[in-house]
């Protein structure tokens, strides 16, 4: 699945930090996603409208990670919350 | 008009006790008319079976439970009107009322109702969530009948307090399956008729299965799990995993009401950020009953996991 260059999130989707992590809610469908640190970075970043070249630059600069795998790791996460209604294309 | 029943959840409250009102009306029986427009939401068994059809209509909702009963319910979930349809007796609208009405009902007063049975452990509030057949109910009446006290079988309600979260008594009965029945009751003890579409017996709170008829503070919830095991675990839950699950045991009447779904998602994060959920898994033996309920027992009330 190709991901489109800007996203944003649904009205329908609402999101609430919990311990750790980040819990999504879908409520036109009741999808539940859970988010761990990292993910709860890029969705707090996707809230705030930014690209994933951005996003992906920014968790760089916070998180020890290899840029490759953490592309491949965005990419992963992106493609699954596209598939589950979470976000869409803007 | 027949059978006007004006009830109140937890009218055999004491005083102190936290109560919501819910009036309900049941009218007389009468064919199922046609519903113009298509249901909002439904719930289907299992089996396939069509349960419940949820309309809108010009007061607030309209449930059909088909070839059982319609149920009127205002929006602000505070007055219920019971239909049954021809031939179906009182016994068994008051049972569809009671345990799939009654918490729809109270979720659109924003409380927070959960698919669950609890019980009174010393003062604590223990509350057993899982699919159906897991054996909450069975847990709640192994507990009942051996010392302590349920304080519900199903539909738990959770309301806040300035002390935190309690769990609040509904109807005092337990629905069993006749095995459960079998082996955990004694003779004599008191049932509500038969109803026409389970096998499940109601027992009534009485002398042989007791009753708590006051809130208790919520201090564990268990997630019933079924892996076939020969031995009791218990091990913690994250706090997401425990939003999730809650979700899955929700009681909601309206699934498209942003405001209300809003507040419902912002009490289970609340409560999940408290350290009470835990996974439980058992032998499904009524023989080890009493090895389960010892487990539970010694893990609420361990200083290991003090709540508060």
């Amino acid at each position: 699945m190709d991901i489109p260059s800007r996203l944003k999130i649904p009205p329908e989707v609402m999101s609430r930090h919990v311990g750790e992590e980040t819990v999504l809610l879908n409520l036109a469908s009741g999808t539940y996603f859970g988010l761990n640190l990292v993910g709860a970075r890029v969705w707090q970043l996707l809230s705030a409208g930014e690209s994933m070249p951005t996003i992906c630059e920014i968790i760089l600069t916070e998180f020890d990670v290899r840029a490759e795998s953490l592309q491949n790791d965005v990419i992963r996460l992106l493609q699954a919350l596209l598939e589950q209604g979470l976000v869409v294309a803007d | 008009m027949t059978n006007r029943i004006e009830t109140l959840l937890g009218a055999h409250l004491s005083p102190c006790s936290i109560t919501m009102p819910v009036r309900y009306t049941e009218l007389s029986a009468r064919p199922q008319a046609a519903i113009s427009g298509n249901p909002f939401h439904q719930w289907v068994l299992p089996n396939g079976q069509l349960w419940t059809l949820f309309f809108r209509n010009q007061n607030g909702y309209l449930l059909r439970f088909p070839d059982l009963a319609d149920f009127e319910i205002d929006l602000s979930g505070t007055d219920v009107i019971g239909l049954p349809a021809l031939g179906i007796a009182t016994a068994t609208v008051e049972h569809l009322y009671l345990n799939q009405v009654l918490p729809l009902a109270l979720s659109r007063q924003n409380r927070l109702v959960l698919h669950g049975s609890a019980v009174d452990i010393q003062g604590m509030g223990v509350a057993f969530l899982g699919e159906s057949g897991r054996g909450k109910s069975t847990l709640a009446a192994s507990f009942a009948t051996t010392g302590k006290q349920f304080l519900t079988d199903d539909g738990l309600q959770l309301h806040w307090t300035s002390d935190g979260c309690r769990i609040v008594p509904s109807h005092p009965s337990v629905r069993l399956w006749a095995d459960s029945e079998a082996a955990l009751l004694t003779a004599g003890t008191e049932r509500a008729p038969d109803v026409k579409f389970t096998s499940k017996a109601r027992i009534l709170a009485g002398r042989n299965v007791a009753f708590c008829n006051e809130s208790r503070p919520l201090r564990r919830v268990f997630f019933l799990c079924s892996n076939n095991v020969s031995e009791v675990t218990i091990e913690s839950v994250r706090p997401a995993e425990a939003v999730a699950e809650m979700v899955k045991h929700s009681f909601l009447l309206d699934t498209q009401a942003r405001d209300l779904l809003a507040q419902h998602f912002d009490h289970l994060a609340r409560l999940a950020e408290h350290p009470i959920f835990f996974w439980i898994d058992f032998p499904r033996r009524y023989c080890d009953l009493p090895i389960v309920r010892d487990a539970i027992i010694r893990h609420t009330t361990s200083t290991q996991y003090k709540t508060r």
